[in-house]
């Protein structure tokens, strides 16, 4: 052992110094971190599977999401836009999820049209279970790239935002 | 008299207080207050700024050029002023607002229809705020056309940014807290930004606004962070900030000269020619710099700071608060409906300060315009005054930055109007006189 006793003080102070830090930085995330959602079951009944009919998109509030039958696919779409969170609104002149905010546009099955978001709509798994629909929103899934085009379809009107 | 130091016009002789006035000043109790006589002579106003820890901000005295409002206009102490204010009236919102979703609304709502100029409060505190950023900002432009951010200027050139950097950090926290739709997007918008930083993005948009979207977390630290965080750093590090401007020197007295930091601190080699510590005699081993090099540098017309520029300060700071004043009483601050987190309002502007940084994210992929390009901006600021080394501080000097930097003003201005006046819903053109959607 070749350290002096004033090194080993002298390290000793400096790692004491650390470790408050570290305390201190810990204890910063501790506090803001965001805690465990205390809502009840992730999985949302939307009701009868039977009412989401093709072509349509109805809204969740209480999941925050809509409920969308693209050529007989159902999904349960975040209504948070990719792009930078805004929400969207389903255009019913349009057919078409048109943001706000910045523009982005997406198909009734939230793939992107156009815009500056960097995909898809988000979705959460959906189910069916004694003829009802649920969505799982413990989980969101990360929608499609960019150049999904499977249930693209002409707008069926003029578009509520974005070039007219 | 052309070429007489300002000097000569102060008073020879103080008049003696008389009366009521002298018996006061000449108590036990005034002298235990202040140590210094109040005597109107050179000698009276040096000790006075001596011995005073107000006055000891600034140096006893300063080169006349200082007062000249070109040298500075002012704008570093028009921020310190802005920033006064806001802490004022911050107080006196914090008397009335509680931080939660259930109730900060209604105290906005409040605070106008039942509190005596209480609107007239939000008011101040809202336009002092826009102001403090466009201040703080110039302050920024003005010193780099000064090139006084140059040696030995350049670490506080980059507290300055950070600086900048807090100020928007106090609009951006303060701009959620009315919880009204216009501050719930404006926040959703530019929170999200957060998440496009690669790798750490998730995490630190979830620090940020504790949840997966803007709640009652969010709320809440960011008043944490408007009221109680923000107020010390941007203390501390203002108040660095203004110990070097008087450190490092005023840029009048310093045109191009370096510091002598490395003569000054250097142990003497023995018997070295004494021209190698530039024919200074060296105290002790270790001395200040600016007590070896400040009698070298002798600036002939120099006047006391007080009362030549504490009087100057004064009609600054009664002017910019009758500013304030006017355009609080003038015009009303914003309150748009509760915050809605189901009905996204069109358009969903961020507040003019953001909103070149929104236009670009209207042309660009996020990751460039929300993170590589501001954070590569703020990056090219910190290091400019270690890049830019050559002292020269004349614009026909230096072409290069000058040129680099006023295109990059251009380009900010450019995009900030762009974004400010001339869009609408879905971000579409939209000439201001048309329609203008413009978010204050």
């Amino acid at each position: 052992m070749n350290t002096s006793r004033r090194q080993l003080l002298l390290d000793g102070w400096k790692m004491l110094g650390a470790l408050l830090v570290g305390a201190g930085g810990y204890t910063a995330y501790e506090a803001l971190r965001p805690v465990a959602s205390t809502s009840e079951g992730a999985r949302l009944d939307l009701g009868d599977e039977a009412f989401f009919e093709e072509g349509t998109a109805t809204y969740v509030p209480e999941g925050r999401l809509y409920v969308v039958n693209a050529k007989g696919d159902r999904f349960a779409l975040s209504q948070k836009c990719p792009h930078l969170g805004c929400r969207v609104p389903f255009c019913d002149s349009s057919g078409r999820f048109e943001c706000p905010c910045h523009g982005s546009i997406f198909d009734l099955a939230g793939e992107y049209i156009a815009g500056p978001s960097p995909r898809g709509m988000d979705r959460y798994r959906v189910s069916v279970r004694r003829k009802r629909l649920f969505a799982d929103t413990s989980s969101v899934i990360s929608g499609p790239d960019r150049g999904a085009r499977k249930y693209l379809e002409d707008p069926t009107g003029p578009s509520c935002v974005g070039e007219d | 008299m052309p070429d007489e130091p300002r000097d000569a016009l102060e008073p020879k002789s103080a008049t003696p207080a008389h009366g009521l006035a002298r018996r006061v000043q000449r108590s036990d109790v005034w002298r235990s207050m202040f140590r210094h006589p109040q005597l109107d002579t050179p000698r009276g106003r040096a000790l006075q700024s001596f011995s005073n820890f107000f006055l000891h901000l600034y140096p006893v005295k300063i080169p006349a050029r200082v007062l000249r409002l070109r040298y500075s206009f002012r704008l570093g102490f028009i921020a310190v002023v802005l920033f006064g204010i806001l802490t004022i009236t911050g107080v006196y919102l914090m008397f009335v607002y509680t931080p939660s979703p259930a109730s900060a609304y209604g105290d906005m709502q409040h605070l106008r229809t039942s509190v005596g100029f209480g609107q007239l409060i939000r008011n101040v505190h809202r336009w002092s705020a826009h102001l403090m950023v466009l201040v703080v900002a110039l302050h920024m432009v003005r010193v780099f056309y000064a090139g006084a951010y140059k040696k030995p200027r350049e670490f506080n050139w980059v507290i300055g940014v950070t600086l900048l950097l807090i100020t928007l950090a106090f609009s951006f926290t303060g701009y959620l807290l009315p919880w009204d739709q216009l501050s719930y997007w404006a926040v959703t918008v530019g929170t999200n930004l957060v998440h496009y930083v690669p790798v750490l993005g998730g995490t630190l948009q979830d620090l940020l606004i504790g949840g997966d979207q803007i709640g009652s977390n969010t709320l809440l630290r960011f008043y944490a962070l408007h009221v109680a965080v923000l107020p010390v750093l941007i203390l501390t590090f203002l108040a660095v900030h203004i110990w070097r401007v008087r450190k490092d020197g005023f840029a009048v007295e310093r045109p191009t000269k370096g510091t002598f930091e490395e003569e000054a601190t250097a142990r003497p080699l023995p018997n070295a020619p004494a021209e190698l510590y530039g024919n200074r005699t060296r105290l002790l081993g270790v001395v200040d710099r600016e007590s070896v090099t400040a009698e070298e540098r002798p600036v002939h017309d120099t006047v006391f700071t007080w009362p030549h520029l504490l009087a100057r300060h004064l009609v600054v700071t009664l002017g910019v608060s009758a500013l304030v004043l006017a355009l609080g009483v003038a015009f009303a601050a914003p309150l748009r409906e509760l915050a809605n987190p189901n009905v996204t309002p069109e358009p969903s502007k961020a507040p003019w300060y953001f909103a070149g940084l929104q236009e670009l994210l209207s042309h660009f992929d996020p990751l460039v315009a929300g993170i590589l390009v501001p954070g590569g901006a703020v990056a090219a600021l910190i290091v400019l005054p270690y890049i830019d080394r050559r002292l020269a501080t004349e614009a026909r000097n230096r072409k290069v930055a000058v040129l680099v930097f006023s295109g990059v003003l251009t380009v900010v201005v450019v995009l900030t109007v762009l974004g400010t006046f001339f869009r609408g819903p879905g971000w579409r053109f939209e000439w201001p006189w048309d329609h203008l959607y413009l978010e204050l």
